[in-house]
């Protein structure tokens, strides 16, 4: 692949994921500057596997499997140094009812399990169940029963506080 | 009100207040992070092989052309530790860089983290093993300085050659026990997301 053509493709897929993965950093890392750390991280590695990518699958799960590989090793790599502030309310001047819904939903996010987590962000973004098998490895047929399991439990955490 | 978790996806792909730097600067700050880790790797690996290229026929030289066969023999096994030193530490690069996140799906990429970090662990458990030429040649050096020149001398390799030892033998430690909890911890989430 040119160089060129490589950072455009690059800057393009920066440009349509960026707030998916700014979302997906938001309940990795708590602080702000560790949330700017990972989505650089997934963005660096997104950036040396783009020339090797084969569309062997789309570019959205291929890029999704990129994102939550490295943070799921980023969280592990930096599990000391997880600090105690708030997730969010640091970038929130005023914030409207649609942010505090948000916020408890990433609250409720980052306390779940790392394979929860995983599954549930990807059904947010969108994604079915094969295509979360496909970023995963997880069977469809496990996600679609774990999801289930977690829809229920997240009920209220979309709910205003 | 949120009646039904259908409404979640909605809420979570709301706007974010917008306060992240610009995409330009992202772009850059990705680039640059990139250019210092290839930059940094580059050194590590130039930085071993200048030290193998000027040090190894160094101490092959000496080994050919020692004083004694005893001097002869101790510069011999530390040109073997020197060599076994450095693929040592390109093996270790190499693992770490093949241990990176990639565009595989996670639960095949934890499996292939947590390989490489067990290649790693294994690799600073048999350090005291292939490091051993090494500090061995050196205290033979310090044996023949204690018979042909001086004590003092000897006592100097000696000592520099057991601190060498020991401080080694804590780092590694020290990196052994993080990569394993690394690894640990790689290994939960494996089963976590199965």
């Amino acid at each position: 692949m040119r160089s060129q053509d490589h950072k455009a493709q690059f800057t393009e897929l920066m440009e349509a994921y960026a707030g998916p993965i700014r979302r997906l950093c938001a309940v990795y890392a708590d602080s702000r500057a560790d949330r700017e750390d990972l989505f650089q991280d997934i963005f660096l590695a997104v950036w040396r596997s783009l020339p090797h990518f084969r569309h062997d699958a789309t570019v959205r799960t291929w890029l999704y499997r990129v994102a939550h590989n490295v943070a799921l090793t980023w969280r592990v790599r930096h599990r000391r140094r997880q600090s105690r502030e708030s997730p969010l309310l640091d970038d929130m001047a005023a914030p409207s009812e649609m942010d505090l819904r948000r916020l408890a939903l990433t609250r409720a996010i980052a306390a779940m399990s790392p394979g929860d987590r995983a599954l549930t962000l990807l059904w947010l973004e969108g994604l079915s169940a094969v295509e979360i098998e496909d970023v995963t490895g997880v069977k469809a047929a496990t996600v679609a029963v774990r999801l289930s399991r977690i829809r229920k439990h997240l009920q209220p955490a979309g709910e205003p506080s | 009100m949120i009646d039904d978790t259908s409404a979640l996806p909605a809420v979570w792909t709301s706007n974010e207040s917008a306060s992240e730097s610009s995409q330009a600067s992202a772009i850059a700050g990705v680039l640059e992070r990139d250019r210092a880790a290839r930059d940094r790797e580059r050194r590590v690996r130039y930085g071993s092989l200048f030290a193998l290229v000027c040090l190894l026929p160094l101490l092959l030289w000496a080994a050919a052309h020692g004083v004694t066969p005893l001097v002869r023999g101790a510069y011999a096994l530390m040109a073997a530790g020197a060599a076994a030193m450095v693929a040592a530490e390109w093996m270790y690069l190499d693992w770490s860089t093949q241990g990176l996140p990639g565009p595989v799906d996670a639960r095949s990429q934890l499996q292939t983290t947590a390989f490489m970090l067990t290649r790693q662990i294994r690799l600073l458990q048999t350090a005291p093993f292939w490091t051993s030429p090494l500090f061995a040649g050196a205290i033979l050096i310090g044996v023949w300085m204690y018979g042909a020149r001086t004590h003092a001398g000897a006592i100097l390799v000696w000592t520099l050659t057991a601190a060498g030892w020991i401080g080694g033998a804590l780092r590694t430690t020290r990196t052994r026990s993080r990569l394993s909890e690394t690894k640990l911890e790689m290994e939960r989430l494996l089963r976590d997301l199965s």
